[in-house]
């Protein structure tokens, strides 16, 4: 067996609203081995957003802890934290997240500037990330020039920028009509099986998660439910 | 290095997507600096105009003016009680004077050719061994033609011969002054002070001739010392000396005259310079006060509205310092912006002022626009800007992305 690539332990996280507290998540465990394709589903309310904060490293449990390759995430400094990050995870949200200041080239390259990749390194990777999601013709263009698809295809060029082990995506079709969000999911998994990345997608829709190998159902803060999918059943849509 | 560049640019990239709000907080670091830079060179140039005035004046020399210690400068600049034919009588009389030479001035209405312009007449008395003082003294020279023997010849600054007037003035041609016409006997080197350049030299009755002032009064004195003697002992000499004449005279003893060395004249410009400087400094500071807290201002609803923007870069990858660089410098970009527009605006009012705002033709204005003065300027407000927007970046640097991702959920 070998080791996960994310480990969580009995995780529990509690956010205060007003005076009420919500168990968003109660002591749930997960690993995440290499090359998996996970999908997280669970309605609005199950945790799952919290969940995935958690798998991405973007928030601390109050309880429990988190293994980012082994590493438990609170012992490491912030900043320690968000290079690791930045080196090892890749993220896609729903709502695409570009910075609206940067053109699409930039927006690809910000992720290695803050890995330190020179200049010409990464213009020259970003164009060719870019070539490869299809849009070499938009390079130049600022996200408010792109259409919804193609700035999610930005997105996921950001992400796959600095190499990542793991592609973390939020409902990353949520966004987008059937014909787009298509072809964004199979893009990324054309990524997997290429590149063997290890890809987690949170989803509520369950086209979606039938792309994926392996499904974890999360209500209540809790997983109810995690089992793998029987090749044949892949792709069927 | 690499990565702070790169922070750089994209700090630019933000500042250019929003204009109006960052030329409004430029505008007011404009303004303070525009303060600081044309209000400061103004009084820079002023101290260093007093001082060449003073350097002028040479060491080994006392001035005797009318009017006490605290209205010298009124005294100095606008003119008003003169030193009368006994004052003078009394600082000659005094141990260790050797001469004392009387000078009176006033603007008046000079023509040259066609052209009529506004210089200042001066008078001096005694003359001839006046002329010769000045020359060994204070190092007056001759330029062009030569001293004057008449009376109704005139001696001119070097200002006077080339800038006023707009053909240079011909030695030997004819000047009218107050409608009596003058030869122009010699024209002088430069004698460092751009005020002394602009005067026209006469001999002191043919100036109270001119302008009707009394008899054997004198703006103010100038004394050479006899060789050997310390000039503070000689200049208190002086003092007594006038005190007993007043004394006589008028019945009081209140000494309505300043005797001073160049010593202390020198302190005197000092002093008052420096107290004005610092109430310029002080007004001129809660001016960039204002423009700081306008950079915060902004910074801080740059932060409020970027929430979501910080909170995708620390997700990939951007470290605290990161994004402190990046609002750091924004904010530092907008105060040095606001230096450079201050400073240009500044360096071009005290210009301005130089050229056109001679007020008085006694008394020229020169701005001093140093090199130093603008460095400062600029550094000044780019430190200004990276103070303001310290606690916004801090703030920004500070935000945990998982919130920072979910405030617009």
């Amino acid at each position: 067996m070998p080791e996960p690539i994310i480990k969580l332990e009995n995780v529990w996280r509690t956010y205060q609203l007003g005076k009420i507290e919500v168990h968003a998540l109660r002591g749930l465990s997960l690993e995440i081995f290499p090359g998996a394709f996970v999908a997280i589903m669970g309605s609005s309310g199950s945790g799952k957003s919290t969940l995935l904060n958690m798998i991405g490293c973007l928030d601390f449990p109050d309880k429990g802890k988190v293994y980012l390759k082994g590493k438990d995430i609170s012992e490491m400094s912030e900043s320690h934290l968000s290079q690791f990050r930045g080196e090892i995870l890749g993220f896609v949200f729903q709502e695409f997240n570009l910075l609206p200041n940067l053109n699409a080239v930039q927006n690809v390259m910000l992720p290695m500037i803050f890995q330190g990749v020179p200049l010409a390194e990464r213009k020259e990777k970003a164009e060719r990330i870019l070539e490869r999601v299809g849009l070499k013709e938009r390079t130049f263009h600022q996200p408010s020039e792109l259409s919804g698809g193609e700035r999610q295809r930005v997105a996921l060029a950001r992400a796959f920028a600095n190499d990542p082990e793991v592609i973390i995506a939020d409902e990353p079709t949520g966004n987008l009509d059937s014909v787009t969000g298509k072809m964004i999911m199979e893009t990324l998994t054309d990524f997997h099986k290429k590149q063997g990345k290890t890809m987690v997608v949170v989803t509520h829709d369950p086209k979606i998660a039938n792309y994926a190998e392996q499904i974890v159902n999360i209500e209540d803060g809790q997983i109810v439910k995690n089992h793998s999918i029987a090749k044949e059943y892949l792709w069927k849509n | 290095m690499e990565k702070l560049k790169e922070y750089f640019n994209i700090a630019i990239r933000n500042i250019r997507t929003r204009t109006l709000r960052n030329f409004l907080t430029i505008l007011g670091i404009v303004i303070g600096v525009f303060l600081i830079i044309s209000l400061l060179s103004l009084s820079e140039g002023l101290k260093s105009t007093i001082n060449q005035q003073l350097q002028s004046m040479g060491g080994e020399m006392v001035m005797v003016m009318p009017g006490g210690d605290e209205d010298i400068f009124s005294s100095m600049m606008f003119g008003g009680v003169k030193l009368q034919p006994e004052d003078m009588e009394a600082i000659k009389k005094a141990d260790g004077v050797d001469e004392v030479l009387g000078l009176s001035y006033t603007g008046s209405v000079v023509r040259y050719k066609d052209e009529a312009k506004q210089a200042a007449i001066a008078g001096y008395d005694p003359w001839k061994e006046g002329l010769e003082i000045l020359s060994f003294f204070q190092g007056w020279s001759i330029a062009e033609g030569r001293w004057p023997s008449k009376g109704n010849q005139i001696l001119i600054g070097s200002h006077v011969t080339n800038e006023i007037f707009s053909k240079k003035v011909e030695i030997g041609s004819e000047m009218v002054i107050k409608g009596r016409r003058f030869e122009i006997a010699g024209a002088l080197n430069s004698l460092g002070s751009k005020q002394d350049d602009s005067m026209i030299y006469m001999d002191m009755k043919v100036y109270q001739e001119l302008t009707g002032e009394k008899r054997g009064t004198a703006a103010y004195a100038m004394v050479t010392l006899e060789e050997g003697v310390d000039e503070n002992v000689v200049a208190e000499k002086i003092e007594e000396s006038l005190k007993e004449t007043r004394k006589r005279r008028i019945g009081t003893d209140e000494a309505d005259f300043s005797v001073l060395t160049s010593e202390k004249m020198g302190n005197m410009v000092d002093t008052i310079l420096g107290i004005i400087q610092f109430v310029i400094i002080a007004f001129a500071s809660v001016a960039i006060v204002v423009g700081g807290i306008g950079i915060m201002n902004s910074m801080f609803t740059s932060v409020k509205e970027r929430t979501k923007e910080i909170g995708i870069m620390k997700a990939i990858g951007a470290t605290n310092s990161a994004v402190l660089s990046i609002f750091l410098f924004e904010a530092g970009i907008i105060g040095f912006v606001g230096g450079i527009g201050g400073t240009l605006l500044g360096a071009g009012l005290a210009k301005t002022i130089e050229l056109y705002g001679q007020a008085h033709p006694l008394f020229y204005f020169s701005a001093s626009i140093t090199p130093g003065l603008i460095i400062f300027g600029l550094v000044f407000s780019f430190v200004v800007g990276c103070l303001a927007g310290f606690f916004p970046a801090r703030q920004a640097a500070k935000l945990k992305p998982v919130e920072a991702l979910r405030r617009y959920e």
